[in-house]
């Protein structure tokens, strides 16, 4: 019954992931090259902390979706009251830059543990529908406490405090690159976090789930139990994101709670590559930066993502990050065979 | 003061009966084909915008009555030929993708065609005037709306219970495999079902257009809606679905001068508490 999104590729037996949990060194190293390559190679350090952003919330995302092949509409709750309680707390109460991060961690993981508890009492298309039902309740509360969250107007004048340790200023952030450097430093935290709960029993047990639930739950795992704490993770980690982007921007627009933001990190999610982390940063990157490109020229840009959604679902299960395995493995296997014959 | 209720609850029927009309169309949809549809939404978005340049370049409402839901539906037919059929047998996770994917290219090539910004319909001349009852006034135009959709609704009801095709829709929602063993095309059965669903999206997108205008980010309200009409009635549930849609349009009515985020706040925790408590909804069977 339960959704698997890393169905392998045609003609491939192997999971989408096997080979990448083989060489799981090789693509750290790729993901460490990237970020720190990234502000040298696109146009402005405030577009590569974007893209970690975007990445982060992307990798909660993964979380859910790729590994434990839950499909929520859930997560700009998250991202946005990450985005809302870091805001409310660094002007209402003059909290650090960390405090203000653990802050919107923790807001983002106990919805979603909230949310997550709700959504996985049903299955399928009708949990879904619950996700969808809680974002759209959040959406109309935060528009509500417009005292608050300045409603339609956003809130404005977020800071961004610098990095301090007992009111000792260590580091300032206000230059974009110096964001970049915070934003980079935590983005590699949580991806090695993340590939450490991934290849933890954990992390194995949300794949039996992915795969099969019942089976799993027949094993003897308390199924609920371990989704619910996906949830968890899932929410702190793109709470986190929330909270920078609110931070990046100086600014917590109300569209960071709506409905579009689920579905703008869902499809980060599934062009990037379901089941893979640095298939996340692939996706937030290629869709970050082509809507940095194009939404000058071409206004409708955002055509494109659907037809990219379709194309990935209909032939390309594995995303970007997938065509390039399976590029590589062809590639592997063409020489091996050069070789044989030689 | 009571006209004033009478007023709204009147609007809230009308409201109700377009929710009935784009749910109705998902929950058949669904039922038949058990297939998830969130291109609903840009379908009736279509709708209303075909109906606006049909009535910009002719003037004339009644022809886009006709013609929009039968090129809405039209292009549903192709869309089913072409692309759903492939997907009926995938998890319903990459059906949402798919019509996501879909949704998401209708709203931008709407965009291109017609602008960012809402264009708004002219109530039809014939209907531009009020009825009155003793104090009581109600524009034309509302009152058609509710009496027309409810001839559709009667219509489609007779076509669903009385009919040769509404028999092999019902027993198809039942079990496909038996009406497809028995002979029936049932392939031809879900193309004409998904084209007649879709195109009862365009006809409430018509039929809201003189109220509401045509807004090229309406599609995903009015996707939301409804869900929230399809799950408290039930999916699948063509009574279901005109209860529930008469249901949250009242609803939305009454408290659209009170609080009107917290009408659709409220219609939001309702879906939520009905697919917590009672997942085949108010009306569905279990």
């Amino acid at each position: 019954m339960n959704p698997k999104l890393t169905t392998p590729a045609r003609g491939d037996s192997r999971p989408a992931n096997a080979i990448f949990r083989r060489r799981p060194a090789a693509t750290t190293l790729a993901m460490l090259a990237v970020v720190i390559a990234l502000p040298l190679v696109v146009p402005s350090a405030t577009l590569a902390c974007e893209i970690l952003i975007f990445a982060m919330a992307v990798l909660g995302c993964n979380l859910l979706l790729g590994y434990t092949g839950l499909l929520s509409f859930g997560q700009a709750i998250f991202f946005g009251s990450g985005a809302y309680v870091a805001a409310l707390a660094m002007i209402h109460w003059q909290v650090g830059l960390f405090t203000a991060l653990l802050l919107a961690a923790a807001a983002g993981g106990l919805l979603a543990l909230l949310v997550g508890a709700l959504a996985i009492r049903r299955t399928g298309i009708y949990f879904v529908m619950l996700t969808l039902a809680l974002t759209q309740m959040a959406y109309f509360i935060a528009y509500t406490l417009s005292d608050w969250t300045g409603g339609d107007n956003g809130l404005l004048d977020v800071p961004r405090p610098p990095v301090a340790i007992g009111g000792f200023t260590l580091f300032d952030l206000e230059s974009p690159l110096a964001f970049y450097g915070l934003v980079a430093v935590l983005f590699v935290f949580l991806y090695l976090g993340a590939r450490r709960v991934i290849d933890s029993a954990f992390g194995s047990t949300l794949l039996a789930i992915r795969e099969n639930e019942a089976r799993a739950a027949a094993v003897g795992y308390d199924t609920r139990h371990f989704k619910i704490l996906a949830f968890a993770l899932s929410g702190a980690v793109t709470g986190l994101a929330g909270a920078l982007y609110a931070m990046l921007l100086n600014f917590a627009p109300l569209s960071n709670i709506e409905l579009p933001m689920s579905e703008q990190i869902l499809i980060m999610t599934i062009i990037g590559g379901t089941g893979s982390l640095f298939g996340s940063l692939l996706g937030a990157g290629t869709i970050v930066i082509l809507g940095d490109l194009l939404s000058a020229l071409w206004p409708r840009w955002m055509l494109l993502l659907g037809v990219a959604l379709i194309a990935v679902v209909m032939f390309m299960r594995g995303g970007l990050w997938g065509g390039l395995e399976s590029l590589g493995r062809r590639r592997a296997g063409a020489a091996r065979k050069t070789q044989e014959d030689a | 003061m009571l006209n004033v209720y009478l007023f709204q609850i009147l609007n809230g029927l009308g409201l109700g009966m377009i929710y009935f009309l784009i749910s109705v169309g998902l929950t058949l949809i669904f039922g038949l084909l058990n297939f998830v549809n969130f291109a609903h939404g840009a379908f009736f978005l279509l709708g209303s915008y075909l109906c606006y340049t049909t009535v910009t370049l002719t003037g004339n409402f009644w022809l886009s009555l006709l013609l929009a839901p039968l090129a809405v539906g039209l292009l549903a037919w192709l869309l089913e030929r072409s692309l759903i059929r492939r997907i009926y047998h995938l998890p319903h996770t990459f059906q949402i993708l798919v019509t996501l994917g879909i949704a998401l290219i209708i709203q931008e090539v709407s965009i291109m065609l017609w602008g960012p910004v809402g264009k708004s319909v002219p109530t039809p001349e014939l209907l531009r005037g009020i009825v009155r009852l003793g104090h009581f006034a109600y524009p034309q135009y509302r009152l058609f709306l509710i009496g027309f959709a409810a001839l559709v609704a009667v219509a489609l009801w007779l076509l669903l219970e009385r009919t040769r095709f509404g028999a092999l829709v019902r027993a198809g929602s039942e079990s496909t495999e038996t009406v497809s063993l028995l002979g029936t095309n049932i392939f031809r059965l879900f193309s004409i079902t998904f084209a007649l669903g879709v195109a009862l999206a365009g006809l409430a997108g018509v039929l809201s257009a003189p109220l509401r205008g045509a807004n090229p980010f309406l599609g995903p309200e009015i996707l939301g809606v409804a869900f929230v009409v399809v799950v408290i009635g039930g999916m699948g549930s063509f009574g279901g679905a005109l209860a529930a849609g008469l249901m949250v349009g009242v609803v939305q009515s009454l408290m659209a001068s009170l609080w009107p985020q917290g009408s659709s706040l409220m219609i939001y925790a309702a879906m939520a508490v009905v697919i917590l408590l009672r997942p085949y909804g108010l009306f569905g069977r279990a």
